[in-house]
């Protein structure tokens, strides 16, 4: 039985269903990251775990214990928001101890925890300053040691990171995560940031509308997306009609482009079947001499300078792709309006389900 | 009397919401104006101050003395009915913040729609006249089955619903400054429960909210006349209107005492919501 289970949960508002049939399992000491769009239910299913919503239907287990209808605060949860939320009256160390004076510890335990917080955020000069004296990733950290200070069995955060720069963002998810791991303790992730979710998660449940999408590594997730919205959502999609030219040989056409694809799913289709087909940028190439599997023809439509990597947009048959190469200034572009021939093997053309 | 009490804080109170909005960078022209209007306020307003300051100076034939106050403050029956208007407006104080902080705090976190109805329910005294909810409340509770006319119950009970316009007001505003859907979250997901959430999350961080809504309170029964008199109860107002039916100088002298000590009011609300500005968090007042 795994640690945490989210088994057949819904929620509605009236109406709305926020949440439809989710099912997870969460295993002991792992981090689970929920991505998506605005509105697709990620809060509302965290929120269901913490407690301050509850199901439609479905029940939630929490270390065998069923919790679905227990008060949040009974329930051994810690939660990080994404607004701080620190209390305002407190200082750094009365909102890290808080939770530990509502347990009725003894002042001696609650100071020498607090310091161990404090020591875990790496800010143990902070003591005795108040919220509005610290920065937002500095408040950040402390909502964090004030979410683990009660050790609880399953820490929840909902875009812990939204509010912060570009570089703090990035600083501060390698801290949460290696704090996670050092801790061990169960975790689950809420973002709408694909690298987010990408670079601390153990898995993903990609959510779209309130259903769960894909779950797996974010190696399967970004790799082989099953749905269009996953390949579209994670990462940056190429996606185009394609007419099943035959099976067994994986041979599919997209405007007359022939292109080879060694994914499974196009076993189960038949000649003439219309299917959809996704290349991720980074898997196309410039087709050198002796490439023989999928090297097509193709104009350059536009280039587009990113820093570390160059996005070539080229048009094959009818449709635009998108090529990524690693950005190398002693190697020469081809210039808008060039005919040239790029390849991709063939494990990188996927099939999509709708 | 009550006027005095009454007009100095709710001009105040509104003077501080509109200190509250940004202000425009408009200079120069609009600068004199400024002051102009301000020099007309001021004049209006300490005007009829200092005529009453003057007037109660000159009880002593064709002398300034202090020799009002001394007539009023020796009077045993004044301590007395300030005695009573302080515990009756400490009394209304104490059950008013009892009731609006935590109704206040519901309806933000959990029924932010009823918001606007609430507020509308608050402003019943200002929509029905104190007469008129004395008579109401005399006819309610003087007979069976629930007599209160002779406790003064149905007097504080008067003064919370005359307070309320201030005390939501106010308080509203405090809740409005911090997020109190998350941080009652972020309390709750820590095990607390409500009576902790109340007293170390809510109250402490609508402390200077709940003051102003106090002192507004405090001054407003400190003046108050027609329930205390009405309701037969000691009380300053009815014993200013009595000494003023049958004195010259002593009211006057008392209308400056009770001035000074609204301003001392003040003066003490601002003193204490001082420096905390950052903590407390702007128009939480
Ligand atoms: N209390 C509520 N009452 C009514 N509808 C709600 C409520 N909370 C959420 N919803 C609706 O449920 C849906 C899912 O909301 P949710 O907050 O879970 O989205 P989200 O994935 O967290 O989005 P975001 O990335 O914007 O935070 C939305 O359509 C939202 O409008
Ligand atoms: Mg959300």
């Amino acid at each position: 039985m795994a640690f945490l289970e989210i088994n057949n949960v819904s929620k509605k508002f009236g109406a709305t269903e926020a949440v439809s049939d989710f099912n997870l399992h969460v295993e002991k000491g792992e981090l689970v990251s929920f991505l998506g769009p605005s509105g697709c239910g990620k809060t509302t299913t965290l929120r269901m775990v913490a407690g301050f919503e509850s199901p439609t239907s479905g029940r939630i287990v929490m270390n065998g214990e069923d919790i679905t209808e227990m008060p949040p605060n009974q329930r051994d949860v810690g939660m990080v928001f994404q607004s701080y939320a620190l209390f305002p009256n407190m200082t750094v160390a009365d909102n890290i101890g808080f939770g530990l004076k509502v347990m009725k510890k003894s002042p001696d335990e609650i100071k020498q925890r607090v310091k161990e917080m404090l020591d875990l955020i790496n800010m143990p000069e902070y003591t005795h300053r108040y919220p509005y004296q610290l920065s937002g990733g500095q408040q950040q950290r402390v909502a964090l040691a004030r979410a683990l200070a009660l050790r609880p069995d399953v820490l929840l955060l909902d875009e812990p990171l939204s509010a912060l720069d570009a570089k703090i963002r990035v600083s501060l998810r390698a801290e949460i995560r290696s704090i996670q791991q050092k801790l061990g303790i169960t975790a689950i992730y809420v973002t709408h940031d694909q690298e987010e979710a990408l670079s601390l998660s153990d898995r993903v449940v990609v959510m779209n509308k309130g259903q769960m999408e894909q779950v797996g590594t974010p190696f399967e997730i970004y790799n082989f997306p099953t749905t269009t919205f996953v390949a579209n959502f994670v990462g940056t999609l190429n996606a185009a009609e394609a007419e099943v030219l035959d099976p067994a040989k994986g041979l599919i056409s997209v405007d007359g482009v022939q292109f080879i694809s060694a994914d499974d799913d196009l076993k189960t289709k038949r000649k003439g079947d219309k299917v959809r087909m996704s290349i991720r940028p980074e898997r196309f190439s410039f087709a050198s001499e002796g490439k023989k599997a999928n090297v097509v023809d193709c104009a350059i439509e536009n280039i587009t300078f990113l820093g570390s990597v160059v996005r070539i947009q080229v048009r094959i048959g009818e449709t635009n792709f998108n090529m990524d190469t690693f950005n190398n200034p002693f190697l020469e572009l081809p210039k808008i309006g060039d005919r040239t021939q790029v390849t991709c093997s063939q494990n990188a053309v996927l099939i999509l389900e709708e | 009397m009550s006027n005095i009490f009454g007009k100095s804080l709710t001009s105040w109170a509104f003077r501080r919401s509109q200190e509250a909005k940004p202000k425009n960078g408009i200079r120069g022209r609009l600068n004199i104006w400024a002051w102009f209007i301000l020099l007309i306020g001021i004049v209006y307003f300490f005007l009829p101050l200092i005529a009453t300051f003057e007037f109660s100076l000159r009880m002593v034939k064709d002398r300034y003395t202090f020799e009002a106050y001394r007539v009023a403050f020796t009077d045993p029956k004044f301590f007395l009915n300030f005695g009573y208007s302080v515990l009756w407006a400490l009394l209304t104080i104490f059950f008013s913040t009892l009731l609006v902080v935590p109704t206040a705090y519901w309806v933000h976190w959990k029924l932010p729609k009823a918001r606007p109805f609430v507020e509308f329910v608050t402003l019943m005294p200002f929509v029905v006249p104190a007469v008129v909810l004395t008579f109401g409340l005399i006819r309610l509770y003087g007979r069976p089955p629930i007599v209160l006319l002779g406790s003064p119950i149905l007097l504080i009970a008067g003064y919370i619903v005359l307070s309320l316009p201030y005390m939501f007001r106010a308080v509203d505003t405090g809740l409005r400054a911090i997020d109190v859907r998350t941080l009652t979250e972020a309390a709750l997901s820590l095990g607390a429960g409500w009576g902790t959430i109340l007293t170390q999350v809510i109250f402490p961080n609508l402390r200077v909210a709940i003051l102003s809504g106090v002192f507004l309170t405090f001054a407003i029964v400190m003046g108050e006349f027609t329930f205390a008199s009405l309701l037969a109860w000691p009380a300053f107002g009815p014993y200013m209107e009595e000494i003023g039916s049958m004195r010259a100088y002593t009211p006057q002298a008392l209308s400056v005492v009770s001035f000074l000590l609204t301003w001392a009011s003040i003066g003490l609300l601002q003193w204490i919501g001082r420096g905390r500005g950052q903590e407390q968090v702007a128009g939480a007042h």
